[in-house]
């Protein structure tokens, strides 16, 4: 909380190495990634709402996905090393 | 809510018109909403990675650590004399983006996908090298802090993956521009 009231924005990083915090930017990455990727694509702008949102929870579904094989991979690895 | 493009400038003015603020492209092309919508989470991308990284996270092609010019000297060329003075001093060289652009490019490779943003990130670049400076004449501490690790390789990915997607909106105004062009 210290960390945050010390904060001078554009010339401090935001303390966000907490490995319970910055995972948490996937979020904004990705609903960013959602709105301008299905802009380009959609036909209509009244289709970019349901299908960004389709996009974004995928891509963090996959991400959660990969997260969890590439975990299940470096517990097997530490069990067959052990 | 379908758009009705009526009007479309040339395709090269809307393509460098969607790099100097991204969005504007579509505007011109009549697509207000689309331009506004892409344009500003674009913005907004970038901006969240500068605020995530710090300004500092930027690296500026041609400047160093401390916000000062790279200079290339010449081996040989230690020490040079002052034509004033008579006094023998240590050899200014040249800047580094006018000897080795390309290379100085390839050790700041971030700076490539983030110039896609536009001006804004040209900006960005003179801030940076500002917030790399002493603060005050004899203090060595900069105006801005340095961020490390995973803080500022979120802020660069922000940053680049902004321009990106600016790069992706481009593209995507410039061939609908064209496609109303030959529509009309």
């Amino acid at each position: 909380m210290s960390y945050l009231l010390a904060w001078t924005p554009f010339l401090d990083p935001i303390p966000i190495w907490s490995n319970a915090v910055w995972p948490w930017m996937l979020v904004p990455m990705a609903a960013a990634v959602s709105i301008v990727y299905k802009s380009v694509k959609c036909r209509t702008m009244s289709e970019v709402p349901r299908e960004a949102s389709v996009i974004f929870a995928t891509i963090l579904a996959g991400m959660a996905a990969a997260a969890v094989v590439l975990a299940v991979v470096v517990h097997v690895m530490e069990w067959a090393a052990s | 809510m379908p758009e009705s493009p009526s009007r479309s400038a040339p395709v090269a003015v809307v393509a460098v018109a969607s790099w100097l603020l991204p969005g504007l492209g579509y505007f011109l092309s009549g697509e207000r909403v689309r331009g506004l919508v892409a344009g500003l989470t674009i913005i907004l991308m970038y901006t969240f990675g500068l605020l995530i990284g710090g300004v500092r996270v930027i690296e500026t092609p041609g400047y160093g650590d401390h916000g000062q010019r790279l200079m290339v000297v010449q081996s040989g060329a230690g020490e040079q004399i002052n034509e004033s003075t008579g006094e023998s001093e240590p050899a200014e060289g040249t800047w580094v983006m006018e000897v080795h652009p390309i290379d100085e490019l390839r050790n700041k490779p971030w700076n490539i996908p983030q110039v896609l943003v536009g001006p804004i990130h040209l900006a960005a670049c003179w801030g940076s090298v500002l917030a790399s400076r002493p603060a005050a004449a004899g203090s060595t501490q900069p105006i801005g802090v340095r961020s490390h690790a995973r803080t500022n390789e979120i802020g660069s990915l922000f940053a680049a993956v902004a321009g990106m997607l600016n790069l992706l909106v481009i593209i995507d105004a410039s061939s609908r521009a064209a496609e109303n062009r030959e529509e009309r």
